[in-house]
């Protein structure tokens, strides 16, 4: 401990202090600090595949025509074996042990230099058992995006410009923002890993309130802190077992975050753990000692006399569960009201609510309501349905929300396959690979999760904003592709305001 | 490991003979379209046709030269053309110039032939024969190419009047000798495909010769950051230029941005910082490597840019004063006329030109899992790859390319009365909007 004797000396509790001494207690003390400090970090790994997707692509060779074409070029060029034995792809496809007469498709990704080069005998298709995974909102595009960045927990790189429509439905209307030349931080390449990407789950007064002392007397904040903006939902559909469960808690242990479970399914399977959230529909008077560990505890349904049992009987911070039904406004207001802590809200897999509207705009709704009543800061808002992409996450959190909770992307990262419904959350059936252990789908998660994750650095890096908590509700850092439209084509023969004729 | 050489003359041969005739076979349609051909913004047809006329020279029968099926943008655009009764004889007299330096200074009084230049694509993300064959090209047409940002390999002093040296974030390749000799420098603040993200050069791709330009060492990752970060205002702009100007006092200033939000304001600080040249690069734009969510969600795509900057430079009082070029996801000769209609001057074309030598868009420019880059030879150094790009067919495929383009303006252009590209800006009185179908 250092302490200032006026006039300039400086002395050490345990005697003088020289400048030699306080340069070496300073570098220590430095030292010290320095090792302490981690920064958050999310391990990735690449991991082998267990149940791979269907291959991007059909390779078909005619093989009539290839033996044709190999004799020749042995014909021509039989004293030039470089020139015989080259292989018009860079990729591997036909350099197996008997080279195009037995092509290994799993290897193409599409570059189509064979079936330009030899039209005559070679094909390269779109595998349709590919293009059939998936729905008209989860594409297989959705799920071949999240298959790669659960087996490499990296950001999706690639060459080229834009593939896709132009602007689109739901989350794909909207786009991010970014700083030009001036920029509100200093926030380049190289700033990214000082970017926050934690969020409070809780509540906080809006204002603090002191005595004459000084002292906080009143309200004081109440919440906890994840590293990542967004969580794991109740699995949904035929999902929930037990297996899924215990790599969930690993998951989330390991990345610090949280996975929402129904209560009994907790307990039934000993699961009771700071970064799980029991979801209670019914409570006793004794549930919540159910749940000793327990950080947050969520009530599936707003009731208010459940909610007040289970208010008085936990110190966790207590949640609620809202369907965009009709009369979801009314129904938040009276869970916040009746100091909800954390307000989850739900869409169907689609994203949409009860009404057809697109999550994006209920969220916003649900945003702009809080701030109206003068009480956002008092409620965390989370928010779960069609968020199958990285790019929705930072969208769903302009659109208002705290964190995001994930639940199709859980089964498409564990290769899973869908054979129910993809909207609907009861409808939801999936399969997971038989061959899947702990260890390995606690990996894919991370590196879902990692990856996603730095899929958010790269949109806060390019808006300059350092911490993800600056980004809830921040409609301005947003652009809306019909707003613009409007704006650019106004007066263009024709153009009516939202596409349509 | 397998050791990769520089192919002999006879493999160089057989091979790229094996590729031409084979994209000419599919673009005349002696086989059917590869099923596995195109996307949404480049589909199967727009490829084939730019193959055709890069081939030809021609305008294709049978093939959609003109639109995708992205369902926005260009794509939903047509032209209010005139009766046919009315339309102009179709002659090279109908202008296509573009003037380049519109502030009136001491400065280059430059113009290119064709409303249209080359963007940047550095010497590492192309080989030497991809920029040699684009700055000849540039030079037969009195017009330009960019270096991009890795600097300027020496025979592209063979050209230097048709090459544009670029200066972006990562410094790379920046040399005095450059700068002085070329007529155009142009700062980049941003790309459009990953906007606010900087460029990243991944390192099996900085070869011994990529590395040696760049200033740096074989084979490891070089980031350009974002962004400047001797930048953040326009005052600070303001200096970048006149640094420019004190190192080439003749050359014309282009300063290309992305499309944020506030793009207008930052098209008019930068008129104001002294450039001659805002060159605009929507989100929709080619890359050779850039984060997948980046191209999708980052600042808008050039369609809805145009027309922003185009009317607050307007408002400005300043828009006869500058040039607006527009880049990003500019594919056709319709494309140019569109976004010239909406209000830009000129446009910048980069992945027109790779298709138009054979790029099928597979995305693989990177390296993929070859980690060699692109197989066709395009975007690679790598030496054997690299070798199916030779620069005199691929010179001649552009200029082919160009003039099917240029015949196809002149064409938009008689079609609508007009005599002169500069009569088109602005007027998106002659656009028309195809509405989509209920429920589309």
């Amino acid at each position: 401990m250092l302490e200032s004797t006026g006039e300039g000396t400086t002395t050490a509790a345990a005697g003088v202090l020289t400048l030699e001494k306080f340069g070496a207690e300073s570098a220590l003390i430095g030292r010290e600090m320095a090792d302490q400090y981690h920064r958050y970090n999310i391990d990735t790994e690449e991991v082998d595949d267990v149940d791979p997707l269907p291959h991007r692509f059909l390779v078909e060779v005619g093989k009539v025509g290839l033996a044709k074409f190999i004799l020749s070029e042995v014909f021509h060029y039989g004293l030039k074996p470089d020139v015989i034995l080259s292989r018009p792809c860079t990729y591997g496809v036909f350099s197996g042990p008997v080279g195009g007469f037995l092509p290994r498709p799993k290897l193409c990704v599409g570059c189509l230099r064979c079936t330009v080069q030899h039209p005559d005998f070679v094909k390269v298709l779109p595998n349709p058992d590919l293009l059939a995974l998936g729905d008209k909102y989860t594409t297989h595009g959705h799920i071949t995006a999240i298959d790669e960045e659960s087996k490499k927990g990296m950001v999706p790189v690639r060459g080229q410009g834009y593939r896709g429509r132009f602007g689109g439905p739901g989350f794909d209307g909207m786009l991010t923002d970014m700083s030009e030349i001036v920029r509100p931080s200093r926030d380049g390449i190289h700033g990214r890993e000082l970017i926050g990407t934690s969020v409070d789950i809780g509540t906080k007064p809006m204002h603090l309130s002191f005595d004459s002392d000084g002292n906080i007397v009143g309200k004081t904040p109440d919440m906890f802190t994840i590293k990542v903006p967004f969580v794991f939902d109740i699995p949904p559909g035929d999902l929930g077992t037990q297996r899924l469960a215990e790599v969930l808690n690993s998951t989330c242990k390991r990345i610090d975050t949280l996975a929402c479970m129904n209560a009994s399914d907790v307990l039934d399977w000993g699961l009771d753990a700071p970064h799980i959230v029991p979801v209670v529909s019914s409570p006793s008077p004794e549930t919540a000692a159910s749940f000793p560990k327990a950080r947050l505890i969520e009530l599936d349904a707003w009731n208010k006399q459940a909610f007040e049992l289970l208010r008085s009987s936990t110190e966790a911070l207590v949640g609620v569960r809202i369907n965009f039904t009709d009369g979801w406004q009314e129904t938040m207001m009276k869970a916040v009201n009746n100091r909800a802590d954390v307000i989850h809200l739900n869409a169907d897999l689609h994203g949409r609510g009860g009404d057809g509207r697109f999550v994006s705009d209920l969220l916003k709704e649900a945003h702009m309501l809080l701030i109206e009543k003068g009480c956002r800061d008092m409620v965390t808002l989370i928010g779960a349905g069609g968020i199958v992409s990285a790019d929705h996450l930072p969208k769903a959190i302009i659109s208002g929300l705290d964190a995001v909770a994930l639940d199709l992307p859980v089964l498409f990262a564990l290769q899973g396959r869908s054979h129910g419904s993809l909207q609907t959350r009861d409808g939801v059936k999936g399969t997971l690979p038989r061959k899947m252990t702990n260890d390995w789908a606690e990996q894919r998660l991370t590196n879902l999760c990692g990856s996603w994750r730095d899929q958010l650095l790269e949109i806060l890096g390019a808006m300059g904003i350092r911490e993800v908590r600056r980004l809830r509700g921040e409609f301005g850092r947003s652009m809306i592709v019909t707003h613009l439209e409007d704006e650019a084509f106004e007066g263009i023969e024709g153009y009516v305001s939202g596409g349509a004729a | 490991m397998m050791t990769i050489v520089k192919p002999s003359q006879t493999l160089i041969e057989k091979t790229t003979g094996l590729m031409q005739d084979g994209m000419n076979a599919v673009a005349f349609g002696e086989y059917g379209i590869p099923e596995a051909l195109g996307d949404a913004r480049w589909t199967d047809e727009l490829i084939l046709s730019t193959w055709y006329m890069a081939e030809t020279g021609k305008i294709p029968d049978g093939l959609n030269y003109k639109t995708g099926k992205s369902d926005g943008g260009f794509d939903r655009l047509d032209f209010k053309f005139l009766p046919e009764s009315e339309w102009l004889r179709h002659s090279e007299e109908i202008g296509t110039t573009l003037d380049l330096n519109r502030r009136g200074d001491a400065k280059r009084k430059l113009t290119c032939d064709i409303p249209w230049y080359g963007g940047g694509m550095s010497y590492g993300s192309v080989s030497v024969n991809v920029m040699m064959s684009r700055a000849r090209n540039s030079a037969r047409w009195n017009s330009f190419m960019s270096t991009g940002e890795g600097g300027y390999p020496a025979p592209l002093m063979e050209c230097k009047e048709n090459v544009i040296t670029q200066v972006a974030t990562g410094y790379f390749g920046v040399e005095e000798e450059t700068i002085q000799a070329a007529p155009i420098v142009e700062f980049k603040y941003a790309q459009g495909a990953k906007p606010g993200l900087g460029g990243h050069l991944l390192a099996a791709k900085a070869g011994e010769e990529v590395a040696k330009l760049r200033g740096s060492v074989p084979f490891v990752s070089l980031f350009s950051p974002f962004p400047f970060h001797s930048t953040y205002s326009v005052e600070d702009h303001s200096k970048h230029l006149d640094w420019i100007e004190t190192v080439n006092p003749t050359a014309i200033l282009s300063v290309k941005v992305s499309t944020p939000h506030d793009v207008d304001m930052v098209a008019v600080g930068s008129f104001y910082a002294g450039a001659h040249i805002i060159h605009l690069d929507g989100s929709y734009g080619g890359t050779g490597a850039a984060p997948e969510i980046a191209k999708k969600n980052i600042a808008m795509p050039i369609e809805l840019a145009i027309p922003k900057v185009h009317k607050f430079l307007q408002a400005e009082g300043v828009r006869d004063r500058v040039t607006l070029i527009a880049s990003g996801g500019v594919r056709t000769a319709d494309d140019i006329a569109k976004a010239i209609a909406l209000g830009a001057d000129g446009c910048v074309l980069g992945t027109t030109d790779l298709v138009g030598l054979g790029c099928t868009r597979c995305s693989n420019c990177e390296g993929g899992p070859s980690g060699r880059g692109c197989p066709w030879g395009l975007t690679t150094t790598d030496v054997e790859l690299q070798e199916w790009v030779q620069p005199d067919w691929a010179e001649e495929r552009l200029h082919n390319l160009y003039s099917a383009m240029q015949y196809r303006i002149r064409d938009i252009l008689r079609k609508l009365g007009l005599s002169d590209v500069s009569e088109l800006r602005g007027r998106t009185d002659l656009l028309s909007y195809i509405g989509k179908e209920a429920g589309e």
